[in-house]
């Protein structure tokens, strides 16, 4: 049968051809230089926002000096995938960046993890568009926010300053979207203010339609919204690796802190290695002002997580059955006093 | 004018008068966040300069074939077991058309939950689109396959498998092409919703990653611009296996 034998060549070829070409473009079969040094490591799930900006920090610093990896750095691009795979596949994945009452959300449903580390302070506000009469929180009234997800410590801090002027939740139209689509979602005024990490809120400011209504830091000092969770199995099995990467994302904190020059260099190598972005977006949020997000004083703090869970109870998205002590592990975060930064300086 | 030069002429003045419109609707809506055609095709060739365009493509291809591959072989021999045997149809059919309307997106948490994050979550989820659709119209090219062939062939004295294999099976077979064209559009198709998973490759992923970039509206409509142009090349070759005797004869002429 003429047909069917070249079909059958043709397309046992084709199916060769680009898994060679797949192996040698995407997977890096054919490069010598991967397998040197690479030891089997460890996935850590981050979203490429500021929140997370310590995992690839961590990382590149730990690589440029070690040369070799601490971990490995997984990318996602929404919060439903990261989850799925953080609590899913915890044998590929046993630590990753999280919103704090997502971590205690899913520790209340039964999910065996702890919070071991924060990730960040501040570096969230909420962002109208510059032409809308929006002047205070309380001419949100009526009007639509959009916000990360229900889980999302964003959605908590619009709850926090209704109360504050006598709203809540009733008062205002609470829609959820991926950060990422929140700037073009103000432009078009689909939605007439967005809150979420950054670097999102800066672009829309640095685009021009954005005016900041208030940032996170003004509001709520020290605001907290992700945290560095780990599975409890790794915390028992591996105990060592996780102490070295809760040490990393500590120093590399400082590291950032540390100078203008540091956060610059930040902006530039995680723009391009790690997330992708236009490094003029993390240059800028990173530096205007230079306190919008900061990466000191990360050891997590029962009286914050204590307020974050009443108010996520208030909020209806937290049951209050689980505590500090249920979801939060503090003894491997070093005391933020004596954290020091490493001795790294970009190659330049 | 000959009709093979205006097979050519036509689409092209179609091509040019939306890349206008785009432009001048673009243009006139003053809008700094769509990109107008010209942008687009800079981020072409921005991602081309990288060597991201044909990382990309590849990514996106191999998933496909493989998770279509894996669907043809499986689907067509199930099709055609369950447009034969009674039994086995009435036992599975059901299950099928319930599995068969249920979206690759809704199967994205299943497929990370089961795969992890590597490449075999996607061609997962491009077998699940593409599988169904060639299982089915596998089933009724058999089902629905003229019984003077059958009758003669048994006139013959053929039964078992050389009956499927000399009678049934060609018979079946223009039919058959027909579904695995249009299947080859779904797992194309759903090559967006497949990438969304955390891969790091792939022109889904292009469309995913340009969101998470900030203002790159350019790279999202590059992506859409490559899957087509990839989806319309895809078609044309399927399209040439109708062209062998063995298939053509299923065709009616116009």
């Amino acid at each position: 049968m003429k047909f069917g034998r070249t079909i059958l060549i043709v397309i046992s070829l084709w199916i060769a051809v680009i898994t060679v070409l797949h192996g040698a473009l995407n997977l890096r079969w054919f490069d010598k230089k991967a397998e040197v040094g690479t030891t089997k490591t460890f996935g850590v799930g981050f979203l490429p926002v500021t929140c997370h900006l310590t995992c690839p920090v961590t990382h590149f610093i730990n690589k440029e000096m070690e040369g070799r990896d601490m971990f490995q750095p997984m990318r996602f691009s929404g919060w439903p995938e990261l989850k799925e795979m953080f609590i899913g596949r915890s044998k590929d994945m046993p630590a990753s960046f999280i919103l704090a009452p997502m971590a205690i959300a899913l520790r209340e449903q039964g999910v065996k993890i702890k919070i071991v580390h924060l990730g960040h302070r501040d570096g969230s506000a909420v962002v109208v568009h510059k032409d809308s009469g929006i002047f205070q929180t309380a001419d949100l009234r009526g009007k639509t926010i959009a916000v990360p997800g229900r889980y999302a410590n964003q959605r908590l801090i619009i709850f926090r300053e209704l109360k504050k002027v006598g709203m809540n939740f009733d008062d205002v139209k609470i829609v959820e979207m991926p950060p990422p689509d929140m700037p073009a979602a103000l432009q078009s005024r689909a939605v007439d203010a967005i809150t979420s990490g950054e670097p999102f809120m800066g672009q829309a400011e640095l685009d021009g339609y954005g005016r900041t209504l208030w940032q996170a830091k003004d509001v709520w000092p020290g605001f907290i919204s992700c945290v560095l969770a780990v599975h409890e199995d790794a915390i028992r099995d591996h105990r060592a690796e996780i102490q070295r990467l809760v040490n990393g994302i500590a120093a590399s904190g400082k590291w950032i802190d540390q100078s203008m020059a540091h956060r610059m260099d930040a902006a530039q190598f995680v723009a391009a290695n790690y997330y992708n972005q236009n490094p003029r977006l993390l240059s800028y949020v990173l530096a205007k002002p230079p306190d919008r997000v900061t990466y000191s004083r990360l050891k997590p703090l029962r009286a914050e997580f204590e307020e974050i869970e009443r108010l996520g109870k208030e909020a209806g998205i937290l049951q209050g059955t689980a505590h500090f002590e249920d979801y939060v592990d503090d003894t491997f975060a070093p005391d933020p006093m004596v954290v020091q930064a490493p001795h790294f300086e970009v190659k330049k | 004018m000959n009709r093979r030069l205006l097979h050519i002429i036509l689409p092209l003045a179609t091509a040019v008068l939306f890349l206008v419109g785009w432009h001048t609707a673009v243009k006139m809506s003053g809008s700094d966040i769509f990109p107008t055609p010209y942008e687009v095709l800079r981020g072409l060739g921005e991602l081309a300069r990288q060597g991201l365009l044909l990382k990309y493509i590849v990514a996106s291809l191999f998933r496909v074939s493989w998770g279509f591959g894996l669907a043809v072989i499986v689907g067509v021999p199930l099709g055609l077991v369950l447009g034969w045997f009674r039994p086995a149809y009435a036992a599975l059919n059901p299950f099928i058309q319930i599995l068969r309307p249920i979206s690759p997106i809704a199967w994205i948490p299943v497929a990370i939950l089961w795969f992890g994050v590597k490449d075999t979550a996607p061609v997962f989820l491009i077998f699940l689109a593409s599988v169904f659709p060639i299982t089915v119209s596998a089933m009724a090219a058999v089902q629905n396959m003229q019984q003077v062939y059958l009758r003669a062939a048994q006139n013959f004295g053929l039964s078992g498998f050389p009956l499927f294999r000399r009678v049934i099976f060609p018979a079946a077979l223009p039919q058959v092409i027909t579904g695995i064209r249009i299947a080859l559009g779904v797992a194309w198709l759903v090559v967006v919703a497949a990438e969304m998973i955390a891969v790091n490759s792939g022109l889904g992923y292009l469309i995913i990653d340009a969101r998470n970039a900030g203002k790159r509206y350019d790279l999202v409509v590059a992506g859409m611009v490559m899957i087509g142009l990839i989806g319309l090349v895809l078609d044309l070759l399927v399209r040439r296996l109708e062209k062998f005797d063995e298939v053509r004869w299923g065709y009616g002429q116009r």
